[in-house]
């Protein structure tokens, strides 16, 4: 074992409490019996029984969820295909343009993709709500998908693709029986990457939402503005609870794959 | 029918070719990989293409199993034009050089596959299946993942896999070039026991010349899209058409002479580094003092201390050095 020195063991503590103290103060609080949000009052889960009864923040969470779900399906089966299609079809017409294209939402702030997402809606006289946050979602998640996929792709062995058309299996099987189910871990964890990306989103959403389609995130932030309740607290956490479990997810079943292909 | 005419069907004007190369031509952009070249390969045959990397003996493969269009010529497999034939349609199954293996398949799987895109019945694909796993001593890995078999293990697999279906042609792209030494001089003599028990014909890519020397029935020598020279290993490596194929078979002492004519001895040749005349067997075509090479196989030389009988290739030397 390699022996760390003292500075490094501090530089490790410090770092890492910056980044998640504040979290898990977060997590302590949404359990406080108190009502004030910085004095300790004891252990309780009532914050939690109170969420239920708050109806603004279970249509913002039945909204979120239903984004969340719709937009990271759509996008993973988008983002899938723009992957394959940059990792195997070589060189073709537009390729630069079109790589560009896919990985543009990820560089741009999200405030101009925001901003631009709403000016195309404004154009074309969709009203806001649902679809439309769902659309712009479907929009900056697809391209870490395609990346995902894009990555999985350049270990792939192609010969594998040949052996199957080779013993007689036709393109399109071959793509079903031998490509898809190799992929799948790649293209589950593009999935929980979108989905968990499209619940913590806030300014995306505040351009592209409209009435009777406040996500979580914005719900949370329109309260924080009236000051910080412990009922915040609580719905903070399972957000938290949620992405984290996505994350988690993504991160294993991507170590599992590399597991089979060594 | 004579007898020679079933081993060396390529003597034999009767007999028809199985495999037919019509001035192909294979074109990458502006890079000519294959460049006019036409071949025939009988049926039963176990046929190595050689050369060295670079030289489009790979390419010439994927042409043969579709993967890779033709950019001029033909390819007949049995006096059927392959041009518009995709792979998964053609009669052919080939054995990767990166065996290729469904990673997500057992290796019973993995064997049964090509058989089940033919949609045969289960029992009928099961037998076949416990056949192969026979044929390649696999039969208690049958359960296995790929990443759970040693590298000589995936090759069988790789193999039985392409033999499933019982292919009248069986094209292997450097088949043993992951194994080490020993290892592949076994499976070499299993790949030829195989061959012959099951009447395949193999067509092999190998830059091993030694492989290609104990497995094929006929080597074709490859360099930059061409063939230089397709004969039986016996013929390219007492005459190989030119100073390449000489230098890549074998051992050999190239040397430079000029050519003197030819009497009754043989074809004489002037030695320039012992300025000496050398009698050579194997006739030549050039003109009279061309400079020409000459191959001196070493097994065929003879070194003794009294002087020999006759007077013709003998010179006289001193040792210099010894090594085993």
């Amino acid at each position: 074992m390699k022996k760390y020195g003292n500075f490094n063991i501090f530089a490790l503590i410090v770092g890492f409490s910056f980044l998640y103290i504040p979290i898990i103060l977060l997590i302590l609080f949404s359990f406080n019996e108190s009502r004030l949000v910085t004095v300790w009052g004891g252990f309780s889960t009532k914050w939690y029984g109170e969420l239920m009864n708050n109806q603004g923040i279970k249509d913002a969470a039945w909204v979120t969820f239903k984004v969340a779900f719709v937009s990271s399906t759509v996008a993973t089966f988008l983002g899938t295909i723009a992957g394959l299609v940059m990792s195997r079809f070589g060189k073709f017409g537009g390729r630069t343009l079109f790589s560009g294209m896919i990985y543009a939402p990820m560089v741009m702030p999200e405030v101009i993709l925001g901003l631009s997402i709403l000016l195309t809606f404004i154009t074309l006289s969709i009203d806001r709500g649902v679809l439309t946050v769902t659309l712009a979602h479907i929009t900056f998640s697809m391209c870490y998908v395609s990346v995902i996929i894009q990555s999985r792709m350049s270990s792939y062995d192609e010969s594998i693709n040949e052996a199957a058309l080779d013993l007689g299996c036709t393109p399109l099987r071959t793509f079903l029986l031998i490509t898809f189910p190799i992929i799948l871990p790649a293209i589950i964890s593009g999935w929980l990457l979108s989905f968990t990306m499209s619940l913590d989103d806030l300014v995306i959403a505040s351009f592209t939402s409209g009435p009777g389609s406040t996500t979580l995130p914005m719900k949370i932030y329109s309260m924080v503005r009236l000051g910080v309740t412990p009922e915040i607290n609580a719905v903070s956490t399972i957000l938290v609870g949620l992405v984290a479990l996505g994350v988690v997810t993504a991160s294993i079943i991507g170590k599992r794959q590399k597991q089979q292909t060594i | 029918m004579t007898d020679s005419s079933s081993t060396h069907p390529w003597q034999d004007p009767d007999q028809k070719p199985y495999i037919r190369i019509e001035n192909v031509t294979k074109k990458f952009g502006d890079f000519t990989a294959i460049d006019n070249l036409s071949l025939d390969i009988y049926k039963s045959e176990f046929f190595s293409l050689l050369g060295p990397s670079g030289c489009g003996k790979t390419t010439l493969l994927r042409m043969l199993a579709g993967f890779e269009n033709v950019t001029d010529g033909r390819i007949l497999v049995d006096g059927e034009d392959m041009s518009d034939i995709p792979p998964h349609l053609r009669p052919i199954n080939m054995m990767f050089q990166s065996y290729a293996l469904f990673p997500h398949m057992t290796v019973e799987k993995n064997i049964a596959f090509g058989l089940k895109q033919d949609k045969l019945p289960d029992d009928v694909i099961n037998q076949r299946v416990e056949e192969m796993l026979e044929l390649v001593e696999l039969t208690k890995f049958a359960k296995r993942k790929p990443n759970q078999l040693s590298g000589g293990q995936s090759q069988r697999v790789a193999l039985a896999r392409s033999l499933a279906k019982s292919p009248k042609l069986l094209l292997l792209d450097e088949p043993l070039g992951a194994l080490d030494k020993r290892l592949r001089e076994q499976t070499q003599f299993e790949l030829m026991d195989i061959q012959e028990k099951l009447e395949v014909t193999f067509v092999i890519v190998t830059h091993d010349q030694e492989e290609a020397m104990t497995v094929s029935s006929r080597i074709g020598v490859m360099e930059s899209g061409n063939l230089i020279q397709v004969a039986t290993p016996t013929e390219i490596y007492e005459a190989p058409v030119n100073k390449d194929v000489a230098d890549f078979i074998g051992d050999v002492n190239l040397l430079k002479g000029i050519y003197k004519g030819k009497d009754k001895e043989g074809t004489q040749l002037l030695s320039e580094d012992s300025n000496s005349i050398v009698y050579a067997t194997q006739e030549v075509e050039a003109e009279l003092e061309d400079t020409i090479w000459f191959a001196i196989r070493p097994e065929k030389l003879e070194i003794s201390k009294r002087k020999p009988s006759n007077d013709i290739n003998v010179l006289q030397g001193v040792i210099e050095d010894a090594e085993f």
